[in-house]
């Protein structure tokens, strides 16, 4: 019995020894920026003149002392997809908010819940913020599953959600707008540039999680109307054999062909390198990605055979080519407060601060008490606003579905950055839902 | 519960000789009684004093543990009382739950039968795989059960769980909106469907009590101490192992249409291969011979990361935790899985009694 | 039906799976000749190791300190777990032995979810020299890597049989596997033999994961539970042959890409491995089980 004991001793300790050496030894290399290691500001223009973050608040300098303002985040977080850089990012943003006059002097205080694509606990979570920490208002939702289970109860208690969308959910229902595209209108926008290419066939390849059925609707509905061929795939992630899946795509396109993929990072990644090892990059006319793929990690991953033949929608302002205030005062929280946000500069934080920016733009057009009522409807009026991060202005509105930002870049990987291969283009209203948006939101849902 | 199970392990068949004599049944002492009580004391509070104390956070989190606590007690059937590893549990919930959704989607049936027969069809379905599996023991039967689980989550990743849509299959993937999965009338709202389940889960442990005191029980008993013996002694023991295996389907499947419903939406990505692995870690580590064991499995896969979540500890170490636990259970139970809870539990007993003895001095015989 | 012409790609690649999976199937049949535990943390350990090298290349430490470090790491737990479990279990069923891998395996993916957590847009790769030539089979192009893998599988079994039949050290192993008590009473040095089994085994594990993590994707829950589908190898195999195995896992590779064109099975294409493993130990068992505490000896 003692030597069980004792052993059970050693090899907790062990094992305990190699997590501690394991974590010495990849303290650096578990943070890795997009840019390859490095602190965030590696990658912005050079010569641009340090801005000030105190810009974030009313009044710089004062820190915002009142009673403070509840909101709340739900996030996906488990192996293998993690979203909570986007509430991080939000909540770098309000600390500079607070830490530069609050909101009228109050700060804002944000709860993130964390979630591992459990139903009932997404479920929970929506009920632990509004019953256990009062929030007032909800921003910064990312969640595979969230949209869809908790909608009807954001409906019910009246919260106007800003988040960014991935279940249909998220675009079709009247309390959730989203500061990003989603997969479905995303991968719209990924079809549209292979189609004005004048490819004489479409293969869209997906990952089987929740809504495939959702998402594939729009590439169909454009590559129809544009009389081209389109094959709808899909596949198990993570991927396991990516050699027959990079095969199977590039003889379903043939020569003259684009395969569109919507995956996450990693297994797009997986796909277009099998592609590259097994010598089928050039095989197609085209390959084009949904907007995850939009990383410098994933252009200098990749190598230069696919300069200029991989074609990625960027949902967001390209924040290496561009140089407005708003996306230096985002780099600038980003490394002053964004100490939380693992991924540095990228669609993830950029996302985490529009929405930020929107909430704080929204609470403080609000006079009197900070209610659920009096925030959410001032959510709502937020009309035309400038994030700096999307190409339209961004708008709520009292709409039975929002899609606000529906024009898109396409960025293309140039020697291991992305750069703008086309500037802001609007999705086509050939897909029904994008059509349904722009007729009842009118001119808030156009170019600007 | 545990100890007086302990003592209808020795028994094999009833010789004729003391068919005579007494009921197989032995009549309820005082401890027993005693013990009645608290669980039914314990069962009321639950039921009625519970929902009001916890927020709706912890309701929900409560009725995943009542779930879970049922898919464990499944699972602790097969492993704990006939020595039967199962890696593919999860699965066998995956399909309860679909048969659920299906019914309740495509019929209007009251809810409790809804529940009945998805228990009824996993049941079959789990027989028939018992039937060709229970030629084989102990690790390829376990290692039979993972394959079968694996290529069920790949075939639940493609055909979907039913959301309302047309078909034998029930999944229509274009919808905007998705209806969700009903629940009963009378147990719409969170805590009242927890209680529902709460009951549904009472039953389910019951009827396992029922079985573990009757002829299957002592049949199971007879298996785990030594197959060979029980053959011997002329007890059909694939027959009862196959019962063992439609029992802990038919627990299992009926805590599936509790999971639907709780859930409102279910996922594939929700009943990964893994999380067998993973139920079997925290059924070793609650105990897969006691009955309470099966209510500690359910506390700790389900109450336990919410709490964690509130305490902002990351779900990893729960991870963490329960490897170290299998390892622990597993080292320091040297007869077996099943026979070390009895074990502690006479020690503890034993212990107990000492301490007692030791405090009234003036009452223990002198030297 | 595809044409010939569909096929043709996919059995290049076929076989490169069926390398992956041989890789795995090879390393878990070859411990269990010699210890009698299912290793399903094989899997595992490769994956952190390859975790570890990624972390050590990404700090730009060169890249084959990386590999090296890789295999140590997984030779020093497998190698420690065998010695703390190994004897610790030795009594007990061979179920419970792999009930216990189990645990070590949890233990290992709750850490490395911790370590390396999985952030955002972020994700990681291995890339090893030989990626980058190869040779053309038809429209495919192969590279050193896959070969690499292929070949390691086929030196590894090869190996193995003859040392298991062939040498002292061998023979010592097998008859351990056999009956731990009765070895040891034979004056056979019991720890020690069981020594170089598991820390052989470690070693197997890490070279699999750094090729595995390069094959197949660096990512904790693929590499981790990629086992369970190089288990259906062992399993075909019945646990017995390291030579089945092999050709088993080959099968398996080549008839999961295989179905890849096939439209009305593609997609459940995944389920191969299972599948095969089932009808291979339900259909064709006749009482099966019985051999399991014997003969487990036969390459």
């Amino acid at each position: 019995m003692r030597e069980h004991t004792s052993g059970v001793r050693a090899v907790v300790g062990l094992v305990a020894i190699m997590g501690i050496l394991a974590a010495a030894g990849c303290s650096s290399g578990s943070t890795t920026s997009n840019g390859g290691g490095g602190t965030p500001a590696a990658t912005s223009t050079p010569g641009a003149s340090a801005v000030s973050t105190s810009q974030c608040g009313t009044k710089p300098g004062a820190a915002a002392t009142g009673t403070p303002i509840p909101l709340g985040a739900i996030a996906t977080n488990q192996p293998g997809t993690s979203f909570t850089d986007i509430p991080n990012m939000a909540a770098a943003y309000f600390a500079c908010v607070n830490a530069n006059g609050g909101i009228n002097g109050h700060p804002v205080k944000l709860y993130i819940e964390t979630e591992q694509t459990n139903p009932a606990q997404i479920a929970a979570d929506a009920k632990q913020l509004v019953q256990s920490d009062h929030v007032v208002g909800i921003v910064g939702n990312t969640s595979l599953l969230e949209c869809t289970i908790d909608h009807t109860y954001w409906e019910k208690l009246g919260y106007f959600i800003i988040d960014s969308g991935i279940a249909p959910e998220c675009y079709s229902t009247s309390n959730s707008a989203a500061v990003n595209m989603g997969p479905r209108y995303s991968s719209d926008g990924a079809v549209q540039y292979a189609l004005a290419q004048h490819v004489s066939k479409i293969v869209f390849d997906q990952s089987n999680v929740p809504g495939t059925g959702y998402i594939a609707a729009g590439p169909a509905a454009l590559a129809n109307n544009a009389h081209v061929p389109i094959t709808q795939l899909t596949e198990n992630v993570p991927i396991s054999d990516a050699n027959s899946v990079a095969i199977k795509e590039v003889d379903d396109a043939g020569p003259n062909g684009a395969v569109v993929l919507n995956f996450t990072p990693p297994e797009a990644l997986i796909i277009l390198q099998a592609a590259q090892k097994l010598g089928l990059e050039d095989r197609v006319k085209l390959w084009g990605c949904s907007t995850p793929c939009n990383t410098d990690f994933l252009a200098t991953s990749l190598g230069p055979k696919w300069n200029h033949k991989l074609f990625v929608n960027a949902e967001l302002t390209p924040p290496d080519t561009t140089s407005t205030q708003s996306m230096k005062l985002y780099e600038a929280i980003l490394k002053q407060y964004g100490s939380a946000v693992s991924g540095g500069i990228g669609s993830f934080s950029q996302m985490g601060f529009a929405e930020a920016e929107i909430m704080t733009h929204a609470l403080e057009s609000v006079t009197g008490a900070y209610t659920v009522a009096s925030v959410n409807a001032a959510i709502k009026a937020v009309q035309g606003f400038n994030t700096g991060m999307v190409c339209q202005g961004w708008t709520y509105g009292s709409y039975p579905m929002h899609i606000p930002n529906n024009m898109d870049y396409t960025v293309t990987p140039d020697n291991g950055k992305m750069v703008t291969a086309q500037g802001c283009t609007l999705i086509s209203a050939v897909d029904p839902q994008i059509k349904a948006y722009r007729s009842v939101a009118g001119t808030a849902a156009m170019a600007p | 519960m545990a100890a007086s199970g302990g003592s209808a392990a020795a028994d094999t068949e009833v010789p004729a000789t003391r068919a005579r004599q007494r009921p197989t049944l032995p009549r309820p002492g005082t401890g027993t009684l005693v013990r009645a009580a608290v669980i039914a004391a314990l069962l009321l509070f639950v039921l009625f004093a519970l929902p009001q104390l916890m927020s709706l956070y912890y309701v929900d989190a409560m009725t995943q543990v009542a779930v879970w606590s049922m898919a464990a007690l499944g699972l602790g059937v097969l492993v704990g009382r006939v020595g039967l590893v199962s890696l593919g549990q999860v699965a066998v919930l995956a399909i309860g739950a679909w048969v659920a959704a299906r019914l309740l989607f495509a019929t209007a049936q009251p809810y409790p039968l809804v529940l009945l027969e998805a228990g009824l069809i996993t049941m079959l379905l789990g027989t028939l795989i018992g039937l060709p599996a229970l030629r084989l023991r102990g690790l390829y039967l376990a290692l039979i059960t993972l394959m079968l689980a694996g290529a069920l989550t790949v075939v639940l990743a493609t055909t979907n769980f039913p959301n309302g849509g047309p078909g034998f299959l029930g999944y229509n993937g274009s919808q905007v909106h998705i209806p969700p999965i009903r629940r009963p009338s009378i147990a719409a709202s969170d805590p009242a469907y927890f209680r529902y389940a709460v009951v549904v889960a009472v039953l389910m442990f019951l009827l396992v009590f029922a079985h573990i005191r009757t002829r299957p029980g002592r049949a199971w008993a007879a298996v785990r101490q030594s197959e060979p013996a029980a053959l011997a002694a002329g007890i059909n023991t694939w027959f009862y192992k196959l019962w063992a295996f439609a029992l802990a389907s038919f627990i299992t499947g009926v805590a599936g249409g509790v999971l639907a419903g709780a859930n409102h939406y279910l996922y594939s990505l929700n009943f990964p291969t893994y999380y067998s692995i993973t139920l079997l870690a925290v059924v070793l580590m609650g105990g897969a011979y006691s009955l309470w064991g099966a209510v500690i499995a359910g506390l700790l896969w389900a109450l336990l990361p919410s709490l964690l979540q509130n305490w902002g500890v990351s779900a990893d170490w729960l991870t963490i935790l329960f490897g170290v636990g299998v390892l622990q259970v597993l080292t320091t139970a040297p007869r077996g899985l099943a026979d070390q809870v009895p074990k502690d539990l006479a020690r503890l007993g034993r212990a107990a009694r000492g301490l007692a003895r030791k405090r009234a001095p003036s009452e223990s015989s002198a030297g | 039906m595809p044409s010939w012409q569909d096929f043709e790609p996919f059995i290049v690649s076929g076989l490169a799976l069926g390398g992956v999976y041989a890789l795995s199937g090879v390393g878990m049949v070859v411990l269990y000749q010699a210890t009698g535990v299912v290793y399903l943390a094989f899997g595992a350990v490769g994956a952190m190791g390859a975790l570890i090298a990624w972390s050590l290349i990404n700090a730009h430490a060169p890249g084959w300190v990386g590999w090296l470090v890789c295999v140590a790491f997984a030779a020093l737990v497998t190698l420690a777990y065998g010695m703390v479990f190994g004897p610790a279990l030795a009594k007990r069923d061979p179920l419970v032995k792999a009930v216990a891998t189990l645990g070590l395996t949890l233990v290992l993916f709750g850490l490395m979810d911790l370590l390396w957590t999985t952030s955002g847009g972020q994700s990681r790769a291995i890339t090893l020299p030989t990626d980058n030539g190869g040779f053309m089979i038809g429209q495919i192009q192969v590279t050193w890597t896959q070969v690499i893998s292929l070949a390691l599988g086929i030196v590894i079994t090869v190996v193995t049989v003859v040392f298991l039949r062939l040498t002292k050290l061998g023979t010592a192993m097998r008859a351990m596997a056999n009956d731990r008590e009765i070895t040891a009473t034979l004056g056979v040095p019991v720890r020690r033999v069981e020594a170089a089994a598991w820390l052989g085994c470690g070693i197997l594990a890490g070279l699999a994961g750094v090729l595995l993590a390069d094959l197949v994707a660096l990512d904790a829950t693929t590499l981790t539970f990629l086992v369970i589908s190089s288990l259906a190898a062992a399993l075909i195999a019945r646990l017995r042959s390291i030579t089945i195995t092999f050709a088993a896992a080959i099968v398996i590779g080549l008839v999961h890409d295989l179905l890849t064109p096939i439209q009305s099975l593609s997609n459940y294409r995944d389920a191969t491995p299972f599948v095969l493993a089932a009808i291979a130990l339900l259909a064709l068992s006749s009482g099966g089980g019985q051999v399991l505490t014997r003969s487990r000896e036969e390459a």
